[in-house]
């Protein structure tokens, strides 16, 4: 019988952690090169049935977080700097922890006249370098394909790569993306580099909101199981405990 | 609960948002002024279940792994520094600067600034000054009765002087550019002063090596877009909003908890 209130509790748990992830998709629909996640939630088939020939018990489970790696919308900015792709690459960050990957394409220069992003991490070039220019030689421009010219001269070209499954990268803060399988990144050819571009977030707000009903109401929904449950219980202990 | 801390992250973030917004509405015809843009970041992840770890003995991987997000903080807030369009003024002492560069300024307490905000004026000895009365360097000095002051393209500045026929130049504007103009200092008065980010200032004649070329009866207009703001504006409103209406799911949910049969 406590099962009912196990079974309950388990749903219950997901369904918080849910909501964890809703908020976060929130908290993030305006966070340039945010990508939407959500929670996978599985029956748990390990549980045996408590006696033989009962029904089998299933529990609820959060076993992973899915990432939707989908395009966002690209917004005009008009900054020189700002750089959105179109296709499925990354462009790629030194960071002192170790190279990481971003869709958020808001860069600005250093002191130096590095390109670097917003925390000041060198963006790298497609040799893995990072990438200079000089702005007294007028404004950069970047190609499709991520080549930067000012004037009539080539100042490098800035590396977009992709990923053979996007399920190797691991969410790092800042917009950062690590990859934390062993497999390599390839240059990614199809990718389109858009000047004065940003990519927004692609959070559909509408899906997010009604989501977050849907959790609150399955929420209510588990607690007056567990009420009913609790009623059952009071009952039978009345009645059991009645002499005649 | 989770939740609710990421709601508040998200609607403080909203909030900066509309505070950089009215900013740049308030500031919308402010001569020189450049847009200033809220740049959000996600807040770290707390991993429930690694990505790439081992989900048994016989060496499979888990997946996607198990990341839950904190939130949203504001990277930070980057200045847009597009050129603004030209207005015209038709007054002799207003400049305009086409392109990179910015105008120094002696300010009172010996360092120098720079300003896009060409709008000058002439003190009481004659000498270029901005509108707050700093003079501009190097400094310019129109004797009383000069009539036809000209400044070219190129930064110099020529008057005819009482008595004489020809015009005599009376010196040549410089501008300064940097490495990375979105990493100035703000002052306010629409003055900005170097910092660690911007790079030290490089200081050259108008119209030559990369420089900007002045304008004279124009003023630069501020690069603010009111459609644009007023956009942004709606939905950062939104935004909050949705914020806030988690904020009241999470609750719904603990006051659900709270209330349950024991």
């Amino acid at each position: 019988m406590d099962n009912t209130l196990y079974v309950s509790l388990s749903r219950q748990m997901t369904l918080r952690k849910e909501l964890d992830v809703v908020a976060n998709n929130i908290a993030n629909a305006d966070t340039a090169g945010f990508k939407v996640e959500s929670l996978m939630v599985a029956n748990d088939p390990v549980t045996p049935p408590a006696a033989p020939g009962a029904a089998p018990i299933q529990f609820s489970f959060d076993n992973g977080l899915a990432r939707d790696f989908s395009q966002g919308a690209l917004r005009q900015t008009g900054g020189t700097l700002d750089l959105g792709l179109r296709g499925d690459g990354f462009f790629q960050v030194q960071t002192a922890n170790g190279t990481r990957y971003t869709r958020d394409g808001r860069f600005a220069l250093d002191a130096q006249g590095q390109i670097v992003t917003a925390a000041g991490d060198p963006v790298l070039s497609d040799g893995g370098a990072p990438l200079s220019i000089d702005p007294t030689k007028g404004p950069p421009l970047f190609g499709p394909d991520g080549t930067v010219t000012q004037g009539k001269q080539i100042a490098g070209k800035i590396g977009v790569v992709r990923f053979a499954s996007q399920s190797a990268l691991q969410k790092d803060g800042g917009g950062y993306f690590e990859n934390v399988s062993n497999l390599g990144s390839q240059p990614a050819q199809d990718t389109k580099v858009e000047q004065g571009m940003v990519e927004s977030s692609n959070v559909n707000p509408i899906a997010q909101i009604t989501r977050l009903i849907e959790v609150s109401r399955a929420y209510e929904q588990i607690a007056n199981i567990m009420d009913g449950n609790s009623s059952l219980y009071n009952e039978a202990v009345q009645r059991l405990g009645k002499v005649n | 609960m989770r939740a609710l801390s990421t709601a508040a992250t998200g609607m403080a973030a909203q909030q900066l948002n509309v505070e950089v917004i009215s900013n740049n509405i308030a500031n919308m015809n402010t001569i020189g002024y450049k847009r200033q843009r809220a740049e959000f970041q996600d807040l770290l992840y707390q991993d429930q279940e690694q990505v790439g770890s081992q989900s048994d003995a016989s060496g499979t991987i888990v997946p996607t792994g198990l990341q839950i997000g904190s939130g949203v903080k504001a990277g930070s807030i980057y200045r847009i520094t597009q050129q603004g369009s030209m207005t015209q003024t038709s007054n002799p002492l207003d400049l305009a600067i086409q392109g990179i560069g910015y105008l120094q300024v002696q300010m009172p307490s010996g360092e120098t600034a720079y300003t896009r905000a060409g709008n000058l004026s002439v003190n009481n000895s004659g000498q270029l000054v901005t509108d707050q009365g700093y003079t501009v360097l190097p400094a310019i000095t129109i004797p009383a009765g000069a009539t036809n002051v000209v400044i070219s393209q190129s930064g110099l500045v020529q008057a005819t002087l009482p008595g004489q026929t020809t015009p005599q130049t009376l010196g040549q504007f410089e501008l300064a550019s940097f490495v990375n103009e979105a990493g100035l200092e703000g002052l306010g008065d629409n003055l900005w002063q170097v910092s660690g980010a911007s790079g030290p200032a490089v200081v050259g004649l108008p119209a030559a090596n990369g420089m900007g070329t002045l304008l004279q009866g124009y003023t630069e207009a501020s690069n603010v877009d009111a459609v644009s703001e007023v956009t942004s504006l709606i939905a950062a409103q939104r935004a909050y909003e949705m914020n806030s209406k988690v904020v009241t799911t999470a609750d719904q949910m603990l006051s659900t908890t709270v209330q349950e049969k024991s």
